[in-house]
């Protein structure tokens, strides 16, 4: 088990090498990069089958404090800073340790990363056959999973923010991947930037629980809070923190507005960034930190709450939306929105299951997505229609990612749907559950829309010599595609296999599979309703749709318009932040520099000027100096002693 | 102790300097020979300052390869002492590195080569003094002796900026608050960072000398360092005295360091200086201001420090920020880089005002990380300039396609200063942070947002000037010269290496730091 610290070093060893001799190696690369995160999914099964056959006895092993479950250590010292020697707990030295982890959470987002990675990467030889700069698309991709494998598994919060800034790189890499049009490059800083400013929020957030726990690691800070050595305004302070970052990470409003541009990269990028790497780490952060959050009610309820906000306004975008990759990209916002929803609502597990049903069915239907831009170069809905006709293969995987992520039962996105409809209804207010619904109901249906406009209804003509996907392309999809089916059977117990997720992602304590009966109903009845309507009014058009659009102009617009989040973001940063840096600039020239600096130079300058022309040369001004100093002193003289 | 670990400090000191003196009978009108002697001389040079580095031993701790030359007698006591503590020996290493990258890179100078040489090794001559000598009166000796080449070296071979651009307009009226167009002759900067800093050094010699008529007071007048810091210790400098040197020390050294608001001197100095110049001025010679704080301030007037710390910090903190602002809409590459400077000197100056353990070793690496990577940007800005003569990042553009090779060392070098994990920027950042979180919270948030900032500026000029379609413009353009390649790689490597393996440094570092902070 202890080996699992190979999975990311694997993917990093070759990084190097892909960047220095990737031009002359076959393949540009690309091999070396897929087999080193085939490695990495290989060992993944030789650790799960060490986690699972693991307990308490195994040596590195423990139950850990606050989660309750199994939970195990290795570590080695990076580096050291401070007074040598000195106790970490009088906070005059700190010690980093090369440390990971593995508990049920690292496991089963191990799982998930690896194997969407490597779908992913194999798909990209399809992709991006014939790309100029592939060396480096796959010595990105394979930092990117790299990072994202440390990230995971890394046992204290600063490792956990080397990875966590080494994905921001990455994604901001991959997709500026096409530099030369402007979009993809303004995209990636967008991404970066937005970031950014939530890791300033979980970095200062590591520090304060620093300042408190005298540590990094996670197992003693979740120790101290478990045993109350810090005060509620310090845990609540610090999960809000931590919760910025994450919220930077996982697209949640306000900082949503990186991801949907996020889709000018590559799509296999996408793919990757939607599903397994980049946004899964907010909601994995959470969920981590999990102890610090839980303890503080107010961190739940804000957590929930900007879940439930981030769920239901990007659900509402996801249906107006008109681009293909959007659509996609506002789905994974809405449905990051109701892990997040799911955690502060304290369903850690249904959060987690969701996650990993979620990244399947999401890689698949970028990859979906891909296939379809890759053969007819458009994105734009409007213009498809049909296109079942010519790549079949392609629609029926899209079709079942689509169904899945729209939560018809058995297919995996059900349950874990289901699971977070409990967990809403059980913790929190009446009024989160009607409008989870809602949301879930608005996710059928933007999915059932997609799905309905592009592969079915009438045939756009102008796509006839369209192809479907090559092998290497729907080969993943389909294996993909099986997860998005199957993978909801995990949430079931399997007598003497398996008990089901609910006893294995566990925090504190594990439940069988939580069915109520009315919320399966409802939400199943709004799902299966969502696709019918979907059908009738975008694959056979017998819903006229003109009528509400007119009814809803105003709505409509606004939700077209995204809010005007982008704009806002825009107009501050041009107007205010520009503006601010502009007079700061100068300032520190025109009276910092100008004034401050020179003013005293030309002063004396000046004065030289003035006093040169005294130095006449006649005796008798000199004379007449002296004569009157000798007046004034005497004066003075006369004045003192008197 | 064999007779190198002897010498060995007296060598980082008399190598430079006898190339320099030995380069004046070099033919006047054969560069190239003169560019070779150079970089025989800042090998050996770069060979003794990795020889000492690896050579402390960092278990032992404390001040090693003590050398001491008696020179004057009562009442003066003017020794040259020579020892090397765990902060000198990472800034020696520094020193050491950029001399020779910044030598190699002026290849390209080709006007008076024998003079400019002359004067880059007296003042690198000068910057091996100052961290490695234990006596007041050599230690200004050599600070001074680092500063003055550098009026000429600007003087006679900068460049000087005309920079034209309209005012920023909003609803068509002109902002009264831009810059606009803007000319500075490199005679201007040149003589303004002279001025400033002999004004720092004005002070310097005042807080010198009233330490000496201190010691004199005490019983043993000397300008010795150990001597002044067993006084010190021993509380013979009494409290009041201490609250009116130290900010003498603090503004005077803290004017090289680029202090706030006696920084203007830098980012004016920087542009007007030729690449090889600039190198070594932001990358090594700023970081003497920051160990003369440490070193004449804090270890010989502690009680003085403690006091004006919190002012220090505050000024820090605006360096900081102020910097990352300013840097945010300058146009012109090497004034980005400059008052990134600015910036990143922040961090250094914070972490010392921290008087925090981690923080202070912090600052320590910040001094190395920073001379690195700010070398490795200039580097590459004179690449760039050369071959494009321009500097101005609006009209930059798609550099990547044609220069790929400095492209990508400057990225480098911009990922490390906007903090990214795996390079050195972030693990002397990430204790600054840490020492400050401790002692002055408020601040180190501010810190922390101003790393993010960084981020704005950095990923503007990357986008602008390396990014995009590959430019008709620059058709012709070569990419980095073998040399400019070599000097490229390898500060990139020595950024990647402290950023994942920064043990050897902070092992070395934290003996230095300890012996200091015992002190409070």
């Amino acid at each position: 088990m202890v080996w699992a610290w190979l999975i990311p070093v694997i993917s990093f060893a070759v990084v190097p090498l892909i960047i220095l001799f990737g031009k002359r190696l076959p393949g540009k690369g690309s091999p070396l990069a897929i087999l080193a995160i085939l490695a990495g999914f290989a060992i993944f099964w030789v650790v799960f089958a060490g986690f699972l056959s693991a307990g308490p006895e195994t040596e590195g092993c423990d139950i850990g404090v606050g989660t309750k479950v199994l939970t195990c250590n290795f570590q080695i010292t990076w580096f050291e800073a401070g007074i040598p020697g000195a106790d970490t707990s009088g906070f005059d030295r700190i010690e980093i340790a090369w440390g990971i982890t593995i508990d049920p959470l690292t496991v089963s987002m191990l799982g998930l990363a690896t194997f969407v990675a490597l779908m992913v990467q194999i798909y990209s030889l399809g992709y991006m056959h014939g790309d100029p700069r592939m060396d480096w698309y796959y010595a990105f991709h394979a930092l990117f999973i790299a990072s994202m494998l440390t990230l995971v598994l890394a046992d204290n919060f600063l490792l956990l923010y080397v990875a966590w800034e080494l994905v921001g790189l990455c994604s901001y890499l991959l997709i500026g991947f096409w530099h030369e049009r402007p979009e993809p490059r303004e995209a990636a800083k967008k991404a970066f930037i937005v970031t950014r400013i939530g890791d300033v929020g979980l970095l200062v957030g590591i520090l304060l629980l620093w300042s408190h726990v005298g540590s990094f690691s996670m197992s003693e800070t979740f120790a101290a809070v478990a045993g109350g050595e810090l005060s509620d305004g310090v845990v609540t302070a610090s999960a809000l923190l931590l919760f910025l970052g994450a919220m930077g990470k996982s697209a949640q409003f306000p900082f949503h507005v990186w991801l949907p541009d996020a889709m000018e990269g590559p799509t296999p990028v996408s793919a990757l960034i939607h599903a397994a790497t980049m946004v899964a780490a907010g909601v994995y952060l959470v969920a981590r930190a999990f102890p610090i959050f839980s303890a503080s009610d107010t961190a739940m309820l804000v957590v929930a709450t900007v879940g439930l906000i981030t769920a239901l306004g990007a659900a509402t975008i996801a249906l107006v939306a008109t681009d293909l990759k959007r659509i996609l990209a506002y789905s994974t916002i809405s449905h990051l929105g109701l892990m997040m929803l799911s955690l502060g609502a304290a369903g850690y597990t249904a959060a987690i299951f969701h996650l990993l049903a979620h990244g399947f069915a999401k890689a698949l239907l970028f990859l979906g997505a891909g296939s379809v831009m890759h053969s007819t170069e458009e994105l734009d809905v409007r213009k498809m229609g049909g296109l079942r006709k010519v790549m079949p293969v392609t629609a029926i995987l899209f079709s079942i990612g689509a169904l899945s992520l729209g939560g018809i039962p058995i297919l995996a996105g059900f349950w874990s749907k289901d699971e977070i409809l409990i967990a809403v209804n059980n913790h929190l207010n009446p009024v989160f559950i009607v409008l989870t619904l809602l949301t879930a109901f608005l996710s059928a249906l933007y999915m059932a829309r997609a799905m309905f406009i592009v592969f079915y209804g009438r045939f756009a003509e102008q796509f006839e010599h369209v192809h479907d996907a090559p092998p290497t392309m729907s080969i993943t999809m389909g294996l993909l595609a099986v997860f998005a089916v199957l993978f909801g059977l995990v949430a079931l117990n399997w007598p003497g296999a398996f008990d089901g997720i609910g006893y294995f992602i566990i925090y504190e304590k594990g439940h069988g599979l939580e069915f109520v009966i009315w919320l399966a109903a409802v939400s199943t009845v709004l799902a299966i309703g969502a696709f019918i309507y979907g059908y009738l009014a975008y694959a056979r058009k017998s819903v006229n749709l003109e009528g509400a659009r007119r009814k809803f102009a105003w709505p409509l617009k606004v939700a077209e318009g995204k809010y005007y989040v982008d704009e806002l973001y825009q107009w501050t940063i041009d107007r205010v932040v520009m503006s601010l840096s502009r007079f700061v600039a100068w300032v520190d020239r025109a009276l910092v520099n100008d004034v401050g600096i020179n003013g005293p130079g030309d002063v004396t300058r000046g004065l030289g000027e003035k006093l040169k022309y005294h130095v006449t040369g006649y005796v008798y001004s000199y004379v007449l100096v002296m004569a009157l100093g000798l007046v004034g002193l005497a004066i003075f003289w006369w004045l003192v002693s008197r | 102790m064999n007779s190198f670990d002897q010498s060995a400090l007296l060598l980082t000191i008399l190598v430079p300097l006898a190339g320099a003196v030995l380069s004046m009978f070099l033919p006047r009108n054969r560069p190239n020979d003169a560019w070779y002697f150079a970089i025989f001389v800042s090998a050996i040079t770069l060979i003794i300052s990795v020889v000492l580095f690896v050579g402390y031993d960092f278990a032992a701790g404390g001040y090693q390869f003590i050398r001491i030359y008696e020179w004057l007698d009562e009442p003066l006591n003017i020794d040259l002492h020579l020892a090397m503590d765990g902060i000198a020996a990472t800034l020696v290493l520094l020193n050491g590195i950029v001399l020779f990258g910044a030598v190699l890179i002026s290849q390209t100078i080709k006007h008076r080569t024998r003079d400019f040489f002359v004067l880059l090794l007296a003042l690198g001559s000068g910057v091996f003094g100052v961290f490695v000598v234990q006596d007041l009166f050599f230690l200004f000796f050599f600070y001074e002796l680092a500063v003055l080449p550098m009026y000429l070296l600007i003087g006679v071979w900068g460049s000087s900026t005309i920079f034209e651009a309209d005012r920023q307009r909003l609803w068509g009226i002109p902002l009264p608050f831009d810059l606009g167009s803007y000319n500075r002759p490199k005679e201007y900067g040149a003589m303004k960072l002279m001025l400033v800093l002999v004004g720092g050094s004005v002070l310097i010699w005042v807080g010198i000398l009233a330490l000496y008529v201190a010691s004199d007071q005490a019983g043993s007048p000397t300008f010795s360092m150990v001597a002044l810091g067993e006084l010190a210790k021993n509380g013979a400098f009494s409290p009041t005295f201490q609250n009116w040197v130290f900010p003498l020390f603090m503004i005077g050294f803290g004017v090289l360091a680029g202090l706030w608001p006696f920084h203007t001197w830098s980012p004016d100095g920087h542009v007007a200086a030729p690449t090889g110049v600039s190198m070594l001025h932001a990358g090594v010679l700023m970081k003497l201001g920051a160990f003369g704080i440490i070193r004449v301030g804090m270890v010989l007037l502690p009680e003085g420090a403690e006091a004006w710390m919190p002012v220090l910090i505050v000024l820090g903190t605006v360096n900081v920020v102020y910097g990352a602002i300013s840097a945010m809409s300058q146009r012109d590459l090497k004034y980005i880089i400059g008052y990134s400077s600015v910036s990143h000197m922040g961090y250094v100056i914070m972490g010392i005002a921290t008087l925090h353990p981690v923080g202070l070793t912090g600052a320590v690496l910040q001094m190395f990380s920073h001379g690195i990577m700010t070398a490795l940007m200039f580097a590459m800005v004179g690449a760039i300039y050369e071959r494009t003569h321009v500097r101005d990042i609006t009209i930059l553009n798609g550099l990547m396609k044609r220069m790929g090779f400095a492209s990508f060392f400057f990225a480098i070098a911009g990922l490390a200063s906007l903090g990214l994990p795996g390079l050195s920027g972030f693990v002397a950042e990430f204790m600054v942070f840490t020492g400050a979180f401790k002692t002055y919270l408020p601040l180190a948030v501010l810190a922390v947002i101003g790393a993010a900032l960084t981020a704005i500026y950095i990923l503007r000029l990357l986008a602008r000037t390396f990014f995009g379609e590959a430019d008709p413009r620059w058709e012709g353009l070569t990419d980095a010269s073998p040399v400019e390649k070599t000097v490229g790689a390898a500060f990139v490597l020595i950024l990647l290496f402290v950023g994942i393996w920064p043990a050897p440094f902070t092992r070395v570092i934290n003996v230095g730091v300890d012996s200091v902070m015992s002190l409070f």
